[in-house]
Parts: structure tokens; sequence; C-alpha cells
């Protein structure tokens, strides 16, 4: 049995917060990042751009969020586990997480790189946005069911 | 009217009285903040690196910047009518609360940003890509904007965690929830047990 006061983590009451803060700013270049390649495959945004050029420039930055997210994510995760893993929240925003990231590296990746029918590339992005949003509202939602 | 009656005024008209007696409306309306930093964050965040020349570094300045604007603007707007409603609904708290004052402060620093850099360094990016240099000054700003962002964040969910003066909700019509998670350090007493109201799991 995990007991939440043998983690070190909850020795200080500021490591909380600050993996809360590592956390946001890690979704929001993870999922920004991926954003600025989803409006392009609607046609808004860097239209100067084609979405490989894009997917090719700002991948190395979406790893970075990932690995971010998957540091401070798991760690939060420790200081209370019982608590995450009968969330009902947590439980469906770790299966749209899951999805998520096989979605980004398997069709998406593939229609960024390699273009697809302009209606293919817009269900796409669409799904790939819908994803991240639930992942999002997912992770709030935790702190208030 | 003192800025805390306009507050205490503000929460308790039927709209926002509305917001707050609702268990999901408060959760929806910080999630649709949130997933607009994620959608729209990132672009300030690539903005700024680009002019520190650490990303896209073959695409023109110019391009970035102009072709992010208008998106930029967009979710501006969405984040910031999210916190306006998050605001309302529990304006007396948040008139009290420390880090929601901070976040103000930071806000009108990255207002005056915006006044001192926009003509010096966003609207003559073309510049930056025909002399294929970008200037201290627009380094400069491209650091100050990552870091007040970053204030914003820190600020913004330093929020949650400073708990209401005693006695102020007694006013108020409607259920009531503090923003402050349950505390989980172990220095302090342990939470108790339905602390937020998790009896639905």
């Amino acid at each position: 049995m995990f007991l939440a006061e043998a983690n070190p983590l909850n020795a200080s009451e500021l490591i909380f917060p600050t993996l809360e803060c590592i956390h946001i700013a890690g979704f929001a270049i993870l999922v920004g990042t991926i954003a600025i390649v989803d409006f392009r495959l609607l046609g808004v945004g860097m239209r100067q751009q084609t979405s490989a050029e894009l997917a090719r420039d700002l991948g190395p930055w979406t790893l970075f969020g990932l690995v971010l997210m998957l540091f401070s994510g798991p760690l939060m995760f420790s200081s209370d586990p019982d608590m995450y893993y009968l969330n009902r929240s947590f439980q469906i925003k770790m299966a749209l997480l899951l999805v998520a990231i096989i979605f980004n590296y398997t069709i998406h990746r593939r229609v960024a790189l390699k273009g697809a029918s302009p209606p293919k590339s817009k269900l796409v992005a669409c799904v790939s946005m819908l994803l991240w949003v639930g992942v999002i509202f997912g992770g709030i939602f935790i702190a208030f069911i | 009217m003192s800025l805390l009656s306009f507050c205490q005024w503000l929460q308790s008209t039927d709209f926002f009285t509305a917001i707050r007696g609702s268990w999901y409306v408060y959760p929806i309306v910080m999630s649709t903040h949130l997933a607009g930093i994620a959608l729209f964050g990132g672009m300030i965040v690539v903005t700024d690196l680009r002019l520190l020349g650490i990303t896209m570094r073959k695409r023109p300045v110019a391009d970035v910047i102009r072709q992010l604007r208008p998106l930029k603007w967009i979710g501006l707007a969405i984040i910031a009518t999210c916190g306006i409603l998050m605001f309302g609904s529990k304006a007396e708290e948040y008139y009290f609360n420390t880090f929601f004052r901070t976040k103000l402060v930071i806000l009108t620093l990255l207002g005056v940003h915006a006044l001192v850099f926009r003509n010096r360094v966003y609207r003559r990016a073309a510049e930056f890509d025909t002399t294929g240099r970008i200037p201290g000054q627009a380094k400069l700003a491209a650091s100050l904007s990552l870091l007040l962002w970053t204030g914003m964040v820190i600020a913004g969910r330093g929020i949650g965690y400073i708990e209401p003066p005693i006695g102020i909700h007694a006013a108020i019509p409607g259920p009531y929830r503090s923003m402050a998670p349950p505390v989980r350090y172990s220095g302090a007493p342990a939470p108790a047990a339905d602390g937020g109201g998790s009896a639905t799991s």
C-alpha cells in the first residue's frame, strides 16, 4: 500500500505547485506546437509554410514538451496514487492521453509530413485538437469530481 | 463605490451567482482557460524562441510573427473571457488573493511590453530578415516576454493555493466552494475524506 505521507515529494508544500507549473508550461509547448501544425492543416495560421516544414521545425519542441509532461505528471501522480487511480476523470484522461500520443506519432505525423486530401487533413487536425483539449479537461476535472 | 464593494456586487449578480452555484460550470470555464493556453500559448513561446534564434531558423522572422498574430489574438480573447468569468464568480475571494493581484500586475507589465516593443521590434521583423541579424533589443523583448508569461502561469496556479479570509462568504447566496485544493504536504493535518466533494466516485 502506498502512503502519501511517506513520499518525499510531500515533505514540502512548494514541490507539488512547482510540478503543476512545469506541467502547464510543458503542455503549452507540447500542445501548442502540435496546434500550430493542426491550424496549418485547417488552412489558418502559418500558411506560407507547408505542414511538413512546420512539423519538422517543431517536432523537437513537441518532444521536449512531452518529456516535461512525462516528468512532472508521474511525480504528481506519486504524491497521492490511490486518489488518482480511483479518480474517474484521471482514468479518462489517461485513456485520452494514450490515444492522443499514439495518434500524434502515427496518423497525425504521416498526414503532416506527406500531405493528404484537404477533407482528410482537416479531419485529422480536428481529431488531434479535440484529443488534446479532452486531455486538458480530464486533468482539470480531477480536482472537481 | 470601493473596489471591494464592486467585487461583492459583481459576484452577487444573477449571472455570476449561477456560475458559482453549478458544480460543473466553473471547472468547464477553467478547462477552457487552460485549453486556450495549450492551443495558443505555444505560439507565444515559438515567436519568442524564433526571435532568440533558437527555433524555426529557416523561416523568416516576419513570417512567424505576422502569421501567428491573428491566432494569438483569438487565443487571448478566449483565455481572457474565461479568466473574467472565473474572477466574476468569486470576485471577493480573488480581490483578497495575493497571487491574483500579482497576476494583474504582470498582465499590466505585458501591456507595457507591447507598447514598448510593438513598433521597435515586432513591426520591424522584416528588417531582421533582410539584414540576417536579430538585434539585441528584439532578443530582450523575447526574453522578457518568456519571463512575464512564465510569471503568469506561476501566479495563475498560485491563486488556487491561497485560502480566502475567514468569513467573507457569509453574505453570498448559493453553495460556495473555495478555490484552494486539499492540502497534501505532510506538515499539515490529513485532508478530510470528502475533501473536494468526491462522494460521486
